[in-house]
């Protein structure tokens, strides 16, 4: 089964406003429902770049996409790895997947067909701010980031 | 006491209409009350019987209608075995005006009883009591989904049967649990079985000629399957606890232009809302969503399962269990009722029925229910002797418009399906 046509309208308006915000984005795999990522270069205030990917869910956009950050492989102020840290409530990471991080942004209890990848992108930015935040205090990203209640 | 034996009509017609020579032929029946009230079949029943079991032999007589009892008896004697039990024989022939008949005996160690002999009518008998409020041979022929057979939808379910709905569709993977057994239409003998099976056998209590289908899948992970189901049907009915197979269904009701009911209870069951979503007319259930209307109104968690579906993974247990608050099945019941008045609206529409007047009643599609002032409605007066102002224990519509910009129905659409 490939998208539907209202998913294939949706992924135009999703690349169309990722175009305008987020241009070095770029859809992959987009055929099969499932597979299709979106993968692009986020770079925080100080200048450093990051490779986001963006799991597009097969019953877009019904469902909180999985956000993964590709590189840099992420370490914490004190060396370990984040993805080691396995899912961690003050960090906003949820399981992550063959060592790739996985940044907790919208909560399933809060997700709505209203939030585009756009508003993702924005937050896994402020998520990048505090995660440098964090490296420079060694405060959790949580003393940065308010969570969502359930 | 005389035995009381009850036998379907239809598997005697069915038996009668068999060509051939064949003259004894081995059935099953159930017996209640010491042996008092049996329930006779001639073949496996389609729903899940209850009683305690005992064999039961049927025979096709002669037009002439006469049998050798003593002679019959002997034959049945050394065909089963009752240990000990009972043996309801059924002699089925033809009446007046090619009507069935049914004579019916019941066999025990003491001798033979004859048994007073009720026939269970065909589909066309069952509902006419129902006649002049509802057309129950129109609504014999719509189809309804129901997503989600726990607390809310399995008594919408057993509803829609008893006011003579033929055709279901259920749709749920959860499995009948002891903590489920409270607030459901079934009981501890279904302990284990799919909701979807134990309350297809619920219906068919109610209504044996009902066509009722079932899906054991997680509909978040069975899309084109569900899809093909609510494509075929006349009207979907939202009875799930979670949001994503909401918006998931919303997209296949306007897709396919059907309309959908979408109930839930918040929490503790303290009060609850009801959305009718008219595909392209009304607001869809995205834009209810986005409205604000349901902020502040957190869906009532009445399962583990549930509530990890929806929570990060890091919540911790104790956290998840002291969420899981359930109200009681009085507590959902109202909102049930709504729902299945609702569906009976819309599935009489266009047939002349004493639903209409309803059907100018129900202008909003969007409304609330309290049961108790707290949660969502603790600042609520009380009820008083007022009828101005806001009060538990009764419904409220909203007016609530389509969001123009509602990302699933709104503007952004180039065009609308055709309907
Ligand atoms: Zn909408």
């Amino acid at each position: 089964m490939g998208w539907s046509s209202q998913q294939s309208t949706r992924l135009h308006l999703e690349m169309d406003i990722l175009s305008r915000y987020f241009p070095t984005f770029f859809l992959k795999d987009s055929i099969i429902p499932g597979h299709a990522i979106i993968e692009g270069t986020l770079r925080s205030n100080a200048g450093h770049e990051y490779i986001v990917r963006l799991h597009v869910p097969a019953d877009l956009p019904n469902s909180v996409p999985i956000v993964e950050i590709v590189s840099p492989v992420l370490r914490d102020r004190f060396g370990h790895s984040l993805a080691d840290l396995g899912t961690s409530y003050p960090m906003h990471l949820l399981k992550p997947e063959n060592g790739v991080v996985r940044i907790c942004h919208y909560s399933a209890s809060h997700w709505s067909p209203n939030i585009t990848f756009s508003k993702i992108l924005l937050k896994i930015r402020a998520w990048l701010e505090a995660y440098e935040g964090h490296l420079d205090s060694g405060y959790a990203i949580d003393h940065y980031l308010p969570h969502m209640t359930a | 006491m005389t035995p009381l034996v009850y036998v379907f009509e239809e598997q005697v017609r069915d038996l009668l209409s068999q060509a051939g020579d064949v003259r004894l032929l081995d059935g099953v029946a159930y017996g209640f009350d010491d042996w008092t009230v049996f329930h006779a079949y001639t073949e496996k029943p389609s729903f899940t019987p209850s009683g305690h079991i005992c064999p039961c032999v049927a025979m096709r007589s002669d037009a002439t209608g006469f049998v050798d009892e003593e002679k019959l008896m002997l034959q049945v004697r050394s065909r089963v075995d009752p240990d000990g039990g009972p043996i309801v024989v059924l002699l089925v022939g033809t009446g007046v005006a090619d009507s069935p008949s049914c004579r019916a005996l019941v066999l025990t160690e003491k001798g033979v009883a004859g048994a007073d002999t009720r026939f269970v009518p065909r589909r066309s008998e069952l509902f006419s009591r129902n006649t002049g409020l509802l057309e129950t041979s129109a609504l014999a022929e719509k189809k309804v989904v129901i997503v989600g057979l726990g607390s809310g939808g399995s008594p919408i379910a057993l509803e829609l049967a008893r006011a003579g709905i033929g055709h279901f569709t259920l749709i749920d993977f959860d499995r009948l649990e002891l903590g489920n057994i409270s607030r459901h239409v079934c009981g501890v003998n279904d302990l284990g079985r799919y909701k979807t099976l134990a309350v297809r056998d619920q219906l068919l209590q109610k209504n044996p000629f009902a066509e009722v289908s079932t899906m054991e899948v997680n509909i978040n992970q069975a899309l084109s399957q569900v899809e093909d189901a609510v494509a075929a049907s006349d009207l979907l009915i939202v009875a799930s606890d979670n949001d994503q197979s909401r918006f998931n269904l919303n997209q296949m009701s306007l897709n396919n232009n059907k309309v959908a009911l979408y109930g839930r209870a918040i929490t503790r069951a303290a009060g609850g809302d009801v959305l009718r979503v008219r595909p392209w007319k009304g607001p869809c259930y995205n834009c209810i969503f986005s409205s604000g209307l349901i902020d502040g109104r957190e869906e009532e968690m009445s399962q583990k399962r549930q509530a990890l579906a929806i929570l990060p993974a890091y919540v911790e247990e104790d956290k998840i269990n002291t969420m899981i608050q359930v109200g009681l099945s009085s507590d959902i019941a109202p909102i049930a009722n709504m729902m299945t008045k609702m569906a009976l609206v819309e599935l009489s529409r266009g047939i002349e029925t004493g639903m209409s007047t309803v059907d100018e009643d129900l202008a909003s599609d969007f409304y609330v229910w309290a049961n108790r002032r707290e949660e969502a409605y603790a600042n609520w007066p009380r009820m008083g002797f007022k009828w101005t102002h806001p009060s538990i224990l009764r419904w409220y519509g909203a007016r609530v418009d389509r969001d123009p910009n509602c990302l699933v129905c709104g503007g952004h659409l180039e065009e609308e399906p055709a309907t």
